[in-house]
């Protein structure tokens, strides 16, 4: 076992007092991709935002490198669902991308000529470079998950989060992110995603934590996805077909999901 | 015509004036268009109604009615900042109840005043031919700050005002920049007093932004198209009220208002009149598959 990069250990969150997770455990190993899987409100977009900062948690203890959250100004990105801004902003894609350098360059700095020079190598990376004079009222969904995970690039993190990045986008996106993931593999750049897609948790990570409130299960795919270990993450969504098959009826985030985002 | 234009440059009162026009033009559209873009239009006709307490106080104590204005205001800003920041009431509640509840004691305080209406009216509407030169000397000054302030820290103000979320990951102090921008807000609010009113500096604010954003791609583009329309309203509405003897700041903003409509229905791509020709064209071409077009 290498030395574990993220540590999260007995942490739990409440919303109003309300419990969202609760005694969460698990260690995600240097460079690992990680699929945090679950039912819609089992917590999945509340621990990411935990991860950055974004929410308070209580008890437990969580360590980056060994060391405790916010030790590491840059280390962490974020990829939030596409929703969560006003994508009619006047901004262009390059804009946008540059944004992720502004924790690095600190007050009354302007942009240098190496962070015009990451912007735009990560919009290459994301396959968007002839976008960049775009404006982002103009993108598809798709280029907008581009976008995202181009400023998360400029970011330069060790850890990268991304919620939901697969849902309602082309498959031609889908696989310039596969790619980029399989380059970030070659970085040693961690990576924890969550998704409703059990087929590519199962077939391109090489860890699935089951969340449901709390830990399910946590290991590869064969051993995280048993019949048993879903239907307790999944109950009533959950149909058992003969021979092992497994159906889960879940399409549109519910409105329990959406208020928690705001 | 250039007489025409000249003549009111005569009177020292109308130079006084016009500079003061200019510099609030200027100012509301370069701060109004984060109101527009972050939604704040109520806030700063909060902020506007919720002065008339400290410039009534001032009123009765004699002081500097715009120094009165400034502490009310930087007040009333940060209470809505605390008010709204543990999430407990939301924000339009908030802003409703304090601009409500200041805006009664401004009255009650007024009401006690003798020549209580002519007041009311300078300070609701805006006595941009009675400013002094203390009086433009400090909007110059106020003018300059807030758009410093704006230019220094603009890219952090960017990123708050797309995406709050990436600014707390950048582990930028969003709470603290959110009231830098209230009181940026407040400050604009009192300097524009002068040339438009307490009733009016919320169009001021928002009309030439939301021109602008129909016009530009980028903000910087828009924050200077959008100063270039407010200075032309106030100048032009200066001039109208002149000639026509009608009141300044009502002018002003009917200009702004004219300016907007125009671009609204004609701005290329996104008028309402190419919008409305396009889904024409497009239901034509869907009607007659052949060669219509």
């Amino acid at each position: 076992m290498q030395p574990a990069q993220l540590e999260i250990e007995h942490v739990s969150v409440a919303y109003n007092g309300q419990p969202v997770l609760c005694d969460v455990t698990f260690h995600v190993p240097h460079g690992a991709r990680v699929a945090v899987v679950g039912p819609n409100g089992a917590g999945k977009s509340t621990l990411f935002k935990v991860l950055v900062g974004l929410l308070p948690w209580h008890g437990g203890r969580i360590l980056i490198h060994g060391q405790p959250l916010g030790h590491h100004h840059d280390c962490v990105a974020y990829v939030p669902q596409r929703e969560e801004v006003d994508w009619r902003f006047p901004l262009t894609v390059s804009d946008v991308v540059m944004m992720g350098r502004y924790g690095r360059l600190g007050w009354l700095k302007r942009p240098t000529k190496e962070d015009h020079e990451v912007v735009r190598r990560c919009l290459e990376q994301m396959r968007i470079a002839d976008l960049a004079q775009r404006p982002i009222q103009e993108l598809s969904g798709g280029q907008q998950q581009r976008v995202f995970l181009a400023r998360a690039l400029a970011q330069e993190p060790h850890i990268l989060l991304m919620d939901e990045p697969f849902t309602a986008i082309d498959i031609t996106t889908q696989e310039t992110i596969m790619a980029v993931l399989d380059e970030l593999r070659a970085q040693q750049v961690t990576v924890l995603i969550s998704t409703h897609d059990l087929s590519l948790a199962a077939a391109h990570f090489d860890r699935v934590l089951l969340l449901n409130r709390r830990v399910i299960g946590y290991g590869t795919a064969q051993e995280v996805f048993t019949q048993k270990q879903l239907m307790e993450a999944f109950g009533g969504q959950l149909l058992i077909l003969g021979e092992g098959a497994v159906v889960i009826d879940q399409c549109c985030a519910p409105e329990a999901q959406r208020r928690s985002r705001a | 015509m250039i007489t025409w234009l000249t003549a009111p440059l005569a009177y020292g009162f109308m130079q006084r004036g016009l500079l003061a026009s200019l510099m609030v033009g200027i100012l509301c559209a370069v701060i109004g268009c984060y109101v527009v873009l972050r939604g704040m239009a109520f806030i700063g006709d909060a902020l506007a109604h919720a002065i008339l307490p400290g410039i009534a106080i001032a009123y009765l104590l004699k002081g500097n009615l715009l120094i009165g204005a400034l502490a009310a205001a930087v007040l009333v800003a940060l209470g809505i900042g605390f008010f709204s920041r543990q999430g407990t009431i939301k924000e339009d509640t908030a802003i409703g109840i304090l601009f409500a509840a200041a805006l009664s004691l401004g009255v009650l305080l007024i009401s006690t005043i003798r020549t209580y209406a002519v007041d009311l009216t300078h300070i609701l509407f805006g006595n941009v031919l009675g400013v002094s030169t203390g009086d433009l000397w400090l909007t110059g000054a106020l003018t300059v700050l807030v758009l410093a302030t704006i230019a220094l820290f603009y890219k952090e103000f960017l990123v708050i005002s797309f995406d709050p979320v990436l600014a707390t990951t950048l582990r930028l102090p969003v709470e603290w920049l959110r009231h830098l921008m209230l009181i940026l807000l407040a400050l604009t609010v009192v300097v524009s007093l002068q040339t438009v009113g307490v009733g009016l500096v919320a169009a001021m604010l928002v009309t030439p932004g939301a021109t602008a954003y129909l016009l530009t791609r980028r903000l910087p583009a828009m924050m200077a198209v959008a100063a270039l329309i407010g200075a032309f309203s106030s100048i032009s509405g200066l001039y109208i009220s002149f000639y026509w003897n009608v009141a300044s700041g009502a002018a002003v903003v009917l200009v702004a208002t004219a300016i907007f409509l125009v671009v609204f229905l004609f701005a290329p791509q996104r008028g309402a009149f190419w919008q409305w020709r396009r889904g024409r064209q497009q239901a034509v071409l869907e009607r007659c598959a052949e060669k219509e077009h």
